[in-house]
């Protein structure tokens, strides 16, 4: 059986603009999206800033009615028996908001169990052993206000665990964390798999995906573009390396002329403080890298890499084809 | 509200009302409220009316804490939503399977409990600053009658609070809703000074009935037949506010769902 089915969803935001002339504006946050997930499974939803992933984590957590399309989880319908639902599910919005900060860390936790029916005799067992699985034993007489943000996701995993639900929501549940709290956050979503809970993760780290999911699907603009396995996402590149330059302020144009050469698939640049990293993928490997630094000529240029692709090359790859 | 859900979730109502006051004790603007506000209404009107002997008094020490306990509701209530909003906390309470209208019972209990304070406030006021003797005239009366009032406040700030939820920008509006009833229910002066078309509706507001059996029992030797008349009006309006309130969350959830204004967002 499918924990989550999800058909031709669509999701319409309203809003009114203008104050005297005053019309109303139609913003398509999800435009029709289907897949299923299936128990157990960890599914990673995967898309650029406002593709439609926390829109689509919302309906189906019962938080924002679809606009159009039909949704299932734990084989309830999402508006019509929204609170059979609530029952089996947890969800985390990332972020630190979400918990009551004049509470302790115990006092939230034993206020979530109350609203989730959690009898007080199973709390007091739960919420010490969910402090201490989330790494938080000890602490959990502070006001959560003075608790670190690493600390607060934790809290929110304990939180959307208190009623053991067996399917759990994550939307970007690392986001903000450093490095050392982003891998204790994984590990702990690790324990949460081996307990076969079926788990539904947006993120923006591709390797996070690669490393967890299952499944993924890829949305953009509101459409899912590709629904794999994260070696089946790789195969869309496979036929590709990636060759990686380090330039120090190499302008819009410059970027723009590497992009129209024939043999480059795809591009994207990350910024890294006062230098750029240029991603160009190319079926030419490391033949493409003179003509690539012929067009770059006049440019600072630091450490040139030719590698095989990964699951973020498969993404960009996705996302820029079918932009 | 379900009238079974009170029962069903009695437990849950207590630890939403224990949370929410260590929440909001913590806040300066509910101090305001509940302690600040009533005492210069109870101080203001403790000059005034120095003339007129320590019944007078009695009626404003009721009469203040009585505006604390609207204020109280309209403004702490109604701010813990929009503040659960900004918070975040909001998307959570309503994805609970926890019915919401229980959750917003436990969150005014707590509001018009601690409200009460207010009434102790203008109590010592009178007291030890206007150096007045006070006592209630039917103390048992006044008590059986002060637990129905909570409860008909309760309920009247139930049929409020769905369109806190509804509406981000509703708390313009709270300004002007707080005078309107202090005056129309009798809180400081009776409505019998008021002009006569604007009785019926001062009838069809629950906490005028709290207003006047509290100001009788103590303030004055009211017969049994008129207490026992302001409870039942209390309680048939308290169940009228439950039933309405049930539909208004249903409705007004629902449309936060479609209108996507459960978040700031």
């Amino acid at each position: 059986m499918n924990a989550i089915e999800v058909e031709h969803l669509r999701r319409v935001y309203r809003a009114q603009i203008g104050v005297f002339n005053r019309s109303i504006k139609e913003v398509v946050a999800v435009d029709d999206i289907s897949f299923e997930v299936q128990q157990g499974e960890l599914f990673g939803l995967l898309g650029p800033n406002g593709a439609g992933k926390t829109t689509t984590v919302k309906m189906l957590t019962t938080l924002l009615i679809p606009s159009l399309g039909f949704s299932r989880v734990a084989g309830f319908d999402v508006v019509k028996q929204a609170n059979e639902v609530r029952k089996r599910i947890g969800f985390i919005f990332g972020g630190e908001r979400g918990l009551y900060w004049r509470l302790s860390g115990d006092d939230n936790l034993r206020y979530f169990a109350s609203l989730y029916g959690v009898e007080p005799e199973v709390s007091k067992k739960r919420i010490p052993y969910l402090m201490e699985m989330v790494g938080l034993k000890g602490r959990g007489n502070e006001r959560v206000g003075g608790y670190s943000r690493g600390m607060k996701q934790r809290l929110h995993v304990a939180r959307t665990l208190l009623h053991d639900p067996d399917i759990l929501f994550l939307d970007e549940p690392t986001i903000g964390l450093d490095p050392v709290g982003a891998r204790e956050f994984r590990n702990v979503i690790l324990d949460l798999q081996a307990q076969k809970k079926t788990i539904l993760l947006t993120t923006h780290y591709m390797f996070e995906a690669d490393a967890l999911s299952d499944r993924i699907a890829i949305i953009n603009k509101g459409l899912v573009i590709a629904l794999d396995t994260p070696s089946g996402l790789k195969k869309h590149v496979s036929d590709l390396s990636v060759v990686e330059v380090e330039t120090f302020g190499a302008s819009e144009a410059v970027i723009e002329k590497l992009r129209a050469l024939p043999f480059v698939d795809a591009l994207s640049v990350e910024d890294r403080e006062q230098k750029q990293m240029l991603l160009i993928q190319t079926e030419r490997g490391a033949e493409a890298v003179p003509d690539v630094m012929a067009a770059l000529d006049g440019q600072r240029v630091g450490r040139v890499i030719v590698r095989e692709p990964t699951l973020e090359d498969a993404y960009i790859r996705l996302v820029e084809g079918a932009s | 509200m379900n009238y079974g859900n009170l029962f069903k979730y009695w437990r849950t109502v207590l630890v939403v009302a224990e949370m929410s006051i260590r929440t909001e004790l913590n806040d300066g603007f509910v101090l305001f409220a509940i302690v600040f506000q009533p005492m210069i209404i109870a101080i203001l009107a403790l000059f005034m009316l120095r003339e007129k002997g320590a019944d007078f008094a009695m009626f404003v020490v009721v009469g203040s804490g009585l505006t604390g306990l609207w204020s109280s509701l309209l403004f702490v209530s109604g701010n813990s939503i929009n503040t659960e909003r900004w918070t975040g906390t909001l998307e959570s309470l309503v994805g609970m399977p926890t019915p919401f209208d229980v959750i917003v019972f436990g969150k005014n209990l707590a509001n018009v409990f601690q409200s009460l304070l207010s009434m102790v406030v203008s109590y010592l006021l009178a007291a030890f600053f206007f150096g007045y003797s006070l006592s209630l005239t039917q103390p048992l009366l006044f008590f059986v009658t002060l637990l129905l009032s909570m409860f008909a406040f309760i309920c009247f700030g139930l049929t409020i609070a769905p369109v806190f939820v509804m509406y981000r920008s509703i708390q313009q509006w709270q300004n002007a809703m707080e005078f309107p009833v202090y005056i129309l229910c009798g809180f400081l002066f009776p409505i019998a000074m008021l002009p006569g078309w604007s009785t019926p509706i001062s009838y069809l507001l629950p906490p005028y009935w709290a207003a006047i059996a509290l100001h009788g029992t103590s303030t004055a030797m009211m017969p049994f037949g008129q207490i026992a008349f302001a409870w039942g009006m209390m309680l048939i309006f308290s169940l009228v506010d439950l039933v309405i309130a049930s539909q208004l969350f249903k409705i007004m959830l629902y449309k936060a769902r479609v209108d996507a204004t459960l978040d700031v967002d």
